[in-house]
């Protein structure tokens, strides 16, 4: 999150990807910084998924993702 | 303690530090793709700067050297100026 | 139910004095003794511990020792300081001690230099009414104004409530007095608002009300903000300070006027620019489209040196009294300098003058824009021993710069800018009608003068400079 928001006070826009577990650790981490980017939550576990099924993951979370880089 | 400012502006927008405007489509524009280097993130990644070439978006990898630590400063400069917007990933 | 309040402090010779006269009245009488420093002080007597100033804050004391009569909880009747004849009648007793009759007192602990807004901000009674935004633990100050877009691009002060309230000590106007409608966004502004971004600048509280001039000298519609704002042109608000107060403020008219290193001429310009942004709306890459831009949209303001100079100042010359202090705004680029090292003669001076003054905007741009010459100590002595006033001054260089229209048209020189043909044969004057302003400063050392050029639309299809009387209270 400390990038996006470094690379968002570059002028570069966007957002990042984490799984379900970090949707607290991101609102907390979003106070304290001040700042709450764009973001896009996956199911947990990913550690180990076959590639096909992360290959799944993507394309099931590609329009959230796209979302993050340009208006819908 | 909390530091607490008295707002300098008009006051028409909202207080919260809003993230940047995103560009209205990626025409043109160039994606990074950020990889913070947990495991398996890269295979993501992989399937999303594929779907993103067949939508016709440019994009860049890149890759932090490690998740414990924020991206090093040469790195964001270089995204910042190779690239339009960025998607980092995954984080788990 | 206690009946009196006394508050006292040790470091107090006359709350020292009394400790007697203490004693018999808390024998007799029911009384509440609070201390400001010193908890265990008068020996023998319980004291109420105010160290943290919260009781006498609310009672609004402000000399030591105050007595404090009550009826059924409620003050009827206060004295401040010793005088045996007022504790007497208040406390309907005879206090005989052998101490003198009478004794002032010292001041409280909450009128400290400073205290006053200290104990606002502490005990709630700040009364400002901006928008509070509280920042994450992990937040930098400074960064978090820059984050939020209301830096110039060099770091601004945070705007805590003590700094906001300090600020305002500096006017005896009320916070949320409204100022003005502050283009582009035409929004409100208040006393407050101003105060806010004038911290943000640098400002000291003494500063303020010039602050509060220049902004509202800004929104007179001669002044043409919005369209000074939005314009592609390199012009940005100038001030110019004139009477007493710019020397009571400690500005610069010397010396590097137009440059850094003074803090008054750094921050009243640059809390300007911060109110056109930050209230305004008015960005660079937003409605603010200059192409070039120019330094002093950092900050440009500086006073104009009235000591010993035979010429009137800018200020009486657009009708003020010579004890008046005002400010000038005036829509301008950056600067051009004149080096004149050798001219004895006003005529001579007044030549060079006009030969860098034709070039203002371009060579050949006739009636577009203003200028402001600012003429040096050295410069101006040269007027003073030969007796020219600045108004002869003005018709000299008016004269001078009459210029044939055959050199303004379009082609004229192999230059394809210029004006229509038909004009030809006409003789057109560089400035409009009081478009050349004159001031004086700069330091005692150079032979150099400045000019300030106007953007290129002024008077009515544009901006005209703008005086307007700075206001105290």
């Amino acid at each position: 999150m400390h990038d996006i928001l470094d690379l968002d006070r570059r002028g570069i826009p966007g957002g990042f990807v984490a799984t379900e577990e970090f949707v607290e650790a991101a609102a907390a981490q979003a106070t304290s910084l001040g700042f709450d980017p764009r973001k896009v939550f996956v199911g947990h576990p990913i550690q180990d998924r076959t590639d096909i099924e992360m290959q799944q993951i993507a394309e099931d979370a590609f329009e959230s993702v796209l979302a993050l880089i340009c208006k819908p | 303690m909390t530091i607490t400012l008295r707002d300098p502006t008009s006051e028409l927008s909202p207080q919260t530090r809003e993230p940047l405007e995103r560009p209205d489509d990626l025409e043109g524009l160039t994606v990074a793709l950020l990889d913070i280097s947990k495991p398996r993130g890269d295979v993501f990644l992989d399937r999303i700067e594929d779907l993103l070439a067949q939508r016709g978006a440019k994009t860049r990898r890149y890759k932090k050297p490690t998740f414990t630590r924020v991206a090093p400063v040469e790195l964001t400069q270089q995204i910042a100026t190779e690239c339009d917007v960025v998607v980092e990933a995954l984080a788990d | 139910m206690t009946e009196y309040i006394i508050v006292i402090k040790e470091d107090c010779p006359t709350c020292r004095l009394i400790e007697p006269v203490l004693g018999l009245l808390i024998a007799n009488r029911t009384v509440e003794v609070t201390c400001q420093d010193n908890p265990s002080w008068p020996d023998g007597i319980t004291v109420t511990d105010d160290r943290a100033l919260a009781r006498s804050w609310a009672l609004g004391i402000e000399i030591v020792p105050t007595l404090i009569r009550l009826e059924e909880g409620e003050e009827v009747e206060r004295t401040e300081g010793w005088s045996r004849a007022d504790w007497e009648r208040i406390t309907g007793m005879s206090l005989t001690a052998d101490i003198p009759d009478f004794r002032p007192g010292c001041g409280s602990c909450t009128v400290e230099p400073g205290m006053g807004e200290k104990l606002a901000v502490q005990f709630g009674q700040a009364q400002l009414h901006a928008r509070c935004l509280e920042l994450g633990d992990d937040e930098d100050d400074i960064e978090a104004c820059f984050d939020r877009g209301w830096s110039d691009g060099l770091p601004v002060v945070p705007p805590t409530d003590l700094r906001v309230l300090r600020m305002l000590s500096g006017t005896r106007r009320a916070p949320d007095e409204i100022v003005g409608q502050v283009p582009p966004d035409y929004a409100t502004c208040t006393v407050e608002k101003v105060a806010i971004n004038a911290v943000m600048a640098g400002c000291r509280p003494e500063y303020l009300p010039v602050v509060i001039a220049a902004v509202e000298a800004a929104l007179v519609d001669e002044f043409c903000m919005h369209g000074l704002l939005a314009t592609t042109y390199f012009s940005g608000p100038m001030v110019v300070v004139n009477g007493p107060l710019a020397r009571a403020i400690g500005m610069n008219a010397r010396g590097n006027a137009l440059g850094q290193g003074n803090r008054a001429n750094a921050t009243i310009g640059r809390a300007l620019q911060l109110v056109i942004r930050n209230i305004g709306g008015g960005k660079p890459g937003g409605v603010d489209r200059a192409a070039l831009g120019n330094p002093g949209k950092y900050t440009y303001c500086f006073a104009e040196d009235e000591t010993h100079s035979c010429w009137e100042s800018l200020a009486v010359e657009k009708g003020y009294p010579s004890d008046a202090s005002t400010v000038t705004l005036f829509a301008a680029d950056g600067l051009q300098g004149i080096i004149d090292q050798k001219s004895r003669t006003p005529e001579s001076l007044c030549r060079s003058f006009a030969a860098a003054l034709r070039v203002v905007g371009h060579p050949k741009m006739v009636m577009a824009a203003d200028a402001f010459l600012v003429v040096s100590p050295e410069h101006e002595r040269v007027f003073r021993e030969a007796g020219w006033s600045k108004s002869r001054v003005k018709e000299e260089l008016h004269e001078l710069l009459q210029i044939p229209g055959e050199e303004l048209i379009a082609g004229a020189d192999g230059i394809e800018e210029g004006l229509p043909e038909k004009l030809k044969d006409q003789t057109l004057p560089k400035f409009r009608e009081g478009g050349l302003n004159i001031v004086r400063a700069g330091g005692s050392a150079g032979l150099f003068s400045a000019i300030i050029a106007g953007w290129g639309a002024s008077g009515a299809t544009g901006s005209s400079p703008v005086t307007h009387e700075i206001k105290l209270r």
